[in-house]
C-alpha cells in the first residue's frame, strides 16, 4: 500500500458549508485546526445555494417563545427541544457575529435587517440577502476563514474516521489523484452537510451525498430520524437535466401563488389558512396530490406564479430566480413558472447534545449531518441559523476539548488500502449504481411510502451494494468511496422508514392508519447505530 | 435524448508533454448543459476527464470553462453540436481544472474597524449586485491586462469598491486597489461581458474606485495632464494639423439625392490626429446620399475623464455637446469614434439617438464598392464591440472590398487611459495583437477607432486603415476602372 501523508492537529473540521467554516472559526481559537473540503472550500455544500433566509427573532414584536412553538409545530413535535431552545436564543446573535464580519443582508428603511414571511411562521423573521442569502453568508464566512489561522485542504475526500480505540482520532483521506492522507486530530467535527443526492429529484448540490451520515455510522456514532426527509415543495421541472434545481419558498414568501392547471389556487383544499405558506410538508404532498389526480401542468407540475408583483421587486428580491429561469427560457415577470416536489432537506442525523457532541468520544456534529434540531419538518429559513448556532457550539466543544495525542490504528489503514485496492479490479461504474439508487429511492422512499414498497427499496440497495464499483484510475477512487456512502444513507433513511410505523411531518406511511396527531404520538425519535436499532416509545412530545 | 460532438481540451502535466483536443460523440437530453455533457463523456466514454462542477444551478463558481473560446458555467451553458471545451485561461491542474487559488485569495476580506454602524439601504443596493459574485473567475480568464502585467484581477477590483463603500470595514481600499493594479484596465469590458452575473465591473467598480482616488490625489500625472488640456482647450489630444472641423464646412450635401441626415460627432483623435480617415468617411457618407451636419462648437465627449476617475468637469462637456445638436433640432448623431460613441451612448442622456458609422451605413443598401485584391484582418474595437454591441455591421461593409480573415476579438491596450498612463502595458497588449495578425497572414488591418488604429499601428508593419477609408478604396478602385474601361 502507499504509505499516507500524515497531518496533526487539535480540531480536524470536515466540510466547509456554513457550519464547517462556522465551526472551524471558532475552533481555532483553541488549537491548531484543520479544514478539510471536498470541494473549493466555500463552493461546496448547500449553504452557497441556499436562497430564502436566516431565521432569527430581531423584533420587539416578535420572540423567541413563538419562533420556539413555531419550530416545534412545523418539525410535528418531533424536535428535541433543548436543541431548539438553543436556537431560537442564540440565531440572533449568530446573524450579529455575521453583520460584524460584513455580510449584506437587505435592510429597512432605518436601516434595521429586513426580514420576510416565510412558511408555518407567524412573525416575519426571514432575514435575507435577496434571495442568494447562503452566498452571501458563505462569503462572509470564508472572509472570516481566510483571517483565522485555520490550515485549509481544498479538494480532499474524506474515505473513512479514524479511530483510537473507542473515540475518533481523525479521518483518512484522499485527493484528486487518489493519494492517501492521514489527518490525525483530538477532536474531529462532522460538517458534511445533507444527502439527498441520494434521489433522483434533488435540489442538493453534487457534494450533498450523505458522506457524514455513513462515516459517522461507520465509526459507531448512533443517528435519529433519518426517515425525515424534507421534500421542498418547488423544484424546477424542466429541462430534463435541471429537475429538481430549488425555486425559493421567498418565491412565496414575496407573495408568488400555486395554481394548477384549472387556474385553481389549489392550497385553499390543503390549508384554507396558510394557504401557499404553508409548511413544506404540507404544500409538497397538496402539490405531489394535485400532478397524481391529473391537474398538472405539461411538465409534470404545478404552476407557481409572480407576475401579478411589482417588476422590480422581482428583480431585487429575486435576481437569482429571473436570471436562472431567463437562461431556460422563461422570463418570471411575464409567466408562470412550473415546480414540483424535490428532495431537500435531511431532518435527521447525528444524534448530538447541545454541545453538538455525539455518542462517540471525540467525534462533534453539526448542521444539516446531526439530527434533532428540526424534528420532522423543517421550517424554512431555520437551517441557515442552525448552521451559525450549532457550527459555533460544536467548534468551541472541540475545541475546548482536552488536547490529546492520538495514535493511529495501522490496521484500519491498511483495511481502507486494500478497500481501494480492490476498486481498482471492479466492475461497474459507479454513476450507474448512483443513478440505479436515485430511481429506487424516489420510487420506493419518496413522499408517499408504504412498508411493501421500503422492504423492496431496502433489497434493491442491498443488491447495489454487493455489486463491485470499479475505479478506472486512482483518480476515481474516491468517486467509489463516495456511492458507497450514499448506499450506507440510504439503507439508514429506509430502515429508519420502516422502523416508524405512523405518519409524521414530512414521513407518510399510507399503508398505516393512526388514531393520533403528531403532539399526542406515541413514538419520539427512531435511532440506528452498528449497536442497535429502534423507536422510542412513551415519550410524550 | 440526442447526439453532440464535442471536443474538449486534455492536458495532464503528469504526464502529457502538450495538451491535446479529444473528441466525442455523447448522448445528452434535451436542453442539457456543457456541464451534463461532460458527465456523459466521464460516465460512458472516459472517466480520466477531469473537470469541477458543484451545486449545478450557477450559483457556486466552480465550473467555469471555455466553451468556443469564451467563458461560461458550464451548469448553464447549453450544450450545442460541434462546441470546443476549453479550461479557463489559467494556469492548469489537469484537463478542465484549473488553479483558482491566487486569484481567489487576491480578493479582500472586510476588517471590522473599532465602532459597528449598519450601511444605509442605498449602500446595500450599490453593494448588492458587486456582492452576487460567485467567484467563478471568468473575468480573470477574459482579462487581458491580467495577462502583461500585474494586476490582482477584475473580481478583486469588484469587492475592493464594496469595502471601500463599506462603513464596517476599516482598510483604505482605494489605495490598495491602486497597488494591485486599478490603472492598469484597459476598460475593455470583456470582464463585464463573460461575467454570468452580468457585474458591471468597468463602470461600478474600475470607474469608481479611480474616481475616489482622484480624491486622494492617487490619479496618475499623465491622466492629470490629459485632464487639464480638456479643461483648457476642450480637447484631449493636442493637434498636429488642420482639425477635421477647420476642414469642413457646417454642413455637408450628398453628391445625389438626399437620402438622410445625421449630425456628426467627431470626437478628439479625429478631429485633432487622424482628420483624413474622418474626410474619409464623410466621402463615403456623401457618395450614399447622407447629408451631415457638423456643428462646430462640439467638443471632448468626457470619455478620457470617466475612464480615469476625473468626473468634475464631466457635466460642462457633456451639456455642450447635446446642445450643440439639440440647437440644430438633430435627431440621429453618428460617431466614428467608438470611444465617443460608447460614451454618448452609456454615459450620456440624450434627447437624440446615436448611432455608429457602421450602423448607419448598413441600415441603408450603400453603392456597392469594387473588389480589392487584398486578404485583411479586423480588429474589433472593445468599445464597438462591448459598448455598443456592434459586430456583424463593420465586417459586412468590409466583406464588400476585400477577403476578411478572422482573429480572436482581443484589447489592443491603447483604452482606458492605459497607453498614456502605462504605455509599457500598452504595448505589450499591442504586440500580442500583432502576434495574431501574423498568424492571419493578413496584408492590412482594418479597424473602426481611432485609439486601436493609432496604437496598432506602431506596432504592426501592415498598414492600419479605418472601416471608411477601406470603403473609399473600394470607390475609387472603382472609379478608375470605369474611367478605363
Amino acid at each position: 500500500m502507499r504509505s499516507a501523508e500524515v497531518v496533526d492537529c487539535h480540531v480536524l473540521v470536515i466540510g466547509s458549508g456554513g457550519a464547517g467554516v462556522r465551526a472551524a472559526i471558532e475552533a481555532s481559537g483553541y488549537g491548531e485546526t484543520v479544514l478539510l473540503s471536498k470541494t473549493i472550500p466555500g463552493k461546496g455544500g448547500c449553504t452557497p445555494m441556499a436562497e430564502g433566509g436566516y431565521n432569527a427573532v430581531l423584533r420587539e414584536a416578535d420572540s423567541c417563545e413563538v419562533h420556539y412553538e413555531d419550530t416545534m409545530k412545523g418539525g410535528a413535535y418531533l424536535n428535541n427541544p433543548a436543541l431548539v431552545q438553543i436556537l431560537v436564543e442564540e440565531a440572533p446573535e449568530r446573524i450579529r457575529d455575521l453583520l460584524r464580519w460584513g455580510a449584506v443582508f437587505d435592510v429597512t428603511e432605518s436601516c434595521e435587517v429586513a426580514q420576510r414571511p416565510f412558511g408555518g411562521q407567524r412573525f416575519p423573521r426571514t432575514c435575507y440577502a435577496g434571495d442568494r442569502t447562503g452566498h452571501e453568508m458563505m462569503l462572509t464566512l470564508m472572509d472570516r476563514l481566510g483571517c483565522s489561522p485555520v490550515r485549509i485542504f481544498s479538494e480532499l475526500t474524506v474515505i473513512e474516521l479514524l479511530k483510537s480505540g473507542d473515540s475518533v482520532a481523525g479521518a483518512l483521506a484522499l485527493d484528486r489523484n487518489g493519494e492517501m492522507t492521514a489527518l490525525r486530530a483530538g477532536s474531529t467535527v462532522l460538517a458534511t452537510g445533507g444527502g439527498t443526492r441520494i434521489y433522483d429529484i434533488s435540489t442538493n448540490s453534487s457534494s450533498g451525498t450523505g458522506d457524514g451520515y455513513a462515516l459517522g455510522y461507520r465509526a459507531g456514532a448512533e443517528l435519529i430520524d433519518m426517515e425525515q426527509i424534507q421534500f421542498h415543495p418547488t423544484g424546477a421541472v424542466f429541462p430534463y437535466d435541471a429537475r429538481g434545481r430549488l425555486v425559493t419558498e421567498a418565491v412565496r414568501g414575496e407573495g408568488g401563488v400555486l395554481k394548477n392547471s384549472l387556474g385553481e389556487r389549489f392550497m385553499a383544499r390543503y390549508d384554507p389558512e396558510r394557504m401557499d405558506l404553508s409548511t413544506r410538508d404540507v404544500v409538497a404532498r397538496a402539490i405531489a396530490t394535485e400532478i397524481l389526480e391529473g391537474r398538472g401542468t405539461p411538465h409534470g407540475g404545478v404552476y407557481l406564479d409572480v407576475t401579478h408583483l411589482p417588476r422590480a421587486q422581482i428583480e431585487s428580491k429575486l435576481p437569482v430566480m429571473l436570471e436562472q429561469f431567463l437562461k431556460f427560457g422563461v422570463d418570471i415577470r411575464e409567466e408562470p413558472m412550473e415546480v414540483a416536489p424535490t428532495a431537500h432537506h435531511v431532518m435527521g442525523g447525528l444524534r448530538i447534545g447541545s454541545g453538538g457532541e455525539t455518542t462517540v468520544p471525540g467525534l462533534f456534529a453539526c448542521g444539516e449531518v446531526a439530527g434533532g434540531v428540526h424534528g420532522a419538518n423543517r421550517l424554512g429559513g431555520n437551517a441557515l441559523a442552525d448552521t451559525q448556532v450549532f457550527g459555533k457550539r460544536a467548534g468551541e466543544s472541540a475545541g475546548k476539548a482536552k488536547k490529546r495525542k492520538v495514535k493511529i490504528d495501522a490496521k484500519q489503514v491498511e483495511d481502507q488500502a486494500k478497500r481501494l485496492e480492490s476498486f481498482l479490479s471492479g466492475e461497474v461504474h459507479p454513476s450507474s449504481v448512483t443513478r440505479s439508487l436515485q430511481t429506487a429511492m424516489w420510487e420506493g422512499a419518496g413522499i408517499f411510502r408504504t412498508a411493501k414498497d421500503l422492504e423492496k427499496t431496502l433489497e434493491i440497495i442491498s443488491h447495489l451494494s454487493a455489486i463491485p464499483l470499479r475505479a478506472s484510475g486512482p483518480a476515481n477512487l474516491a468517486e467509489c468511496c463516495i456511492v458507497q456512502n450514499m448506499l450506507t444513507m440510504a439503507s439508514l433513511v429506509v430502515r429508519a422508514a420502516l422502523l416508524r410505523k405512523e405518519s409524521r411531518g414530512a414521513h407518510v406511511r399510507k399503508d398505516v392508519t393512526q388514531a393520533w396527531d403528531a403532539a399526542n404520538s406515541p413514538y419520539g425519535h427512531t435511532f440506528l447505530s452498528k449497536e442497535r436499532t429502534g423507536i422510542e416509545t412513551g415519550v410524550k412530545p | 435524448m440526442k447526439e453532440l460532438t464535442v471536443r474538449v481540451f486534455r492536458f495532464d502535466p503528469e504526464s502529457d508533454d502538450k495538451p491535446h483536443y479529444q473528441t466525442y460523440l455523447v448522448r445528452v437530453n434535451e436542453g442539457a448543459r456543457v456541464l451534463h455533457a461532460l458527465h456523459a463523456i466521464h460516465d460512458e466514454h472516459d472517466p480520466s476527464l477531469s473537470y469541477r462542477y458543484c451545486c449545478g444551478s450557477g450559483q457556486c463558481g466552480s465550473c467555469a470553462v471555455r466553451v468556443n473560446g469564451e467563458p461560461v458555467l458550464a451548469c448553464m451553458e447549453e450544450a450545442r453540436d460541434g462546441i470546443t471545451i476549453e479550461p479557463l485561461d489559467l494556469p492548469i491542474v489537469k484537463d478542465l481544472v484549473v488553479d483558482m487559488g491566487p486569484y481567489l485569495a487576491a480578493i479582500s476580506a472586510l476588517a471590522p474597524g473599532e465602532s459597528f454602524s449598519m450601511p444605509t439601504p442605498d449602500v446595500v443596493e450599490t453593494m448588492k449586485p458587486l456582492r452576487s459574485c460567485i467567484e467563478c473567475l471568468a473575468c480573470v480568464s477574459a482579462c487581458p491586462a491580467l495577462k502583461v502585467t500585474k494586476f490582482a484581477g477584475p473580481t478583486a477590483m469588484r469587492e475592493d469598491i464594496r469595502l471601500a463603500l463599506d462603513p464596517r470595514d476599516s482598510c483604505d481600499r482605494v489605495t490598495e486597489a491602486v497597488k494591485e493594479g486599478l490603472f492598469t484596465c484597459t476598460s475593455c469590458q470583456a470582464c463585464w461581458k463573460v461575467c454570468p452575473k452580468n457585474i458591471e465591473i468597468p463602470g461600478k467598480a474600475i470607474e469608481k474606485l479611480r474616481a475616489l482616488a482622484n480624491r486622494k490625489g492617487l490619479t496618475l500625472p499623465r491622466h492629470q495632464e490629459v485632464a487639464q488640456m480638456i479643461k483648457d482647450t476642450g480637447r484631449s489630444v493636442s493637434r498636429t494639423e488642420p482639425t477635421f472641423l477647420e476642414q469642413v464646412g457646417e454642413v455637408l450635401e450628398p453628391y445625389g439625392p438626399v437620402k438622410g441626415t445625421v449630425g456628426f460627432f467627431v470626437g478628439c483623435m479625429y478631429n485633432q490626429r487622424l482628420p483624413q480617415t474622418a474626410l474619409d468617411a464623410m466621402e463615403v457618407l456623401r457618395r450614399n446620399g447622407i447629408r451631415v451636419i457638423i456643428p462646430k462648437e462640439q467638443v471632448c465627449c468626457g470619455s478620457p475623464l470617466i475612464r480615469t476617475g476625473q468626473v468634475d468637469f464631466l457635466e460642462t462637456l457633456k451639456r455642450r455637446n447635446i446642445d450643440a445638436f439639440v440647437f440644430r433640432d438633430i435627431d440621429t448623431v453618428m460617431t466614428m469614434c467608438a470611444g465617443c460613441g460608447s460614451t454618448l451612448k452609456n454615459d450620456y442622456k440624450t434627447p437624440f439617438r446615436v448611432m455608429d458609422i457602421n450602423e448607419v451605413l448598413t441600415r441603408m443598401e450603400i453603392e456597392p464598392p469594387a473588389r480589392l485584391p487584398v486578404k485583411a484582418t479586423y480588429h474589433d474595437p472593445c468599445h464597438l464591440l462591448r459598448g455598443q454591441g456592434i459586430r456583424a455591421q463593420p465586417r459586412e461593409l468590409i466583406s464588400q472590398v476585400v477577403d476578411l480573415v478572422e482573429m480572436p476579438s482581443v484589447c489592443c491596450g491603447s483604452g482606458g487611459g492605459v497607453r498614456s498612463g502605462i504605455p509599457e502595458e500598452a504595448a505589450a497588449l499591442a504586440e500580442k495583437r500583432r502576434e495574431e495578425i501574423e498568424k492571419t497572414g493578413a496584408e492590412i488591418v482594418i479597424s473602426s477607432c481611432p485609439f486601436c488604429e493609432f496604437h496598432i499601428s506602431e506596432h504592426t508593419d501592415r498598414p492600419v486603415k479605418n472601416v471608411s477609408t477601406i470603403l473609399l478604396e473600394g470607390y475609387r478602385e472603382k472609379d478608375r476602372k470605369k474611367k478605363a474601361g
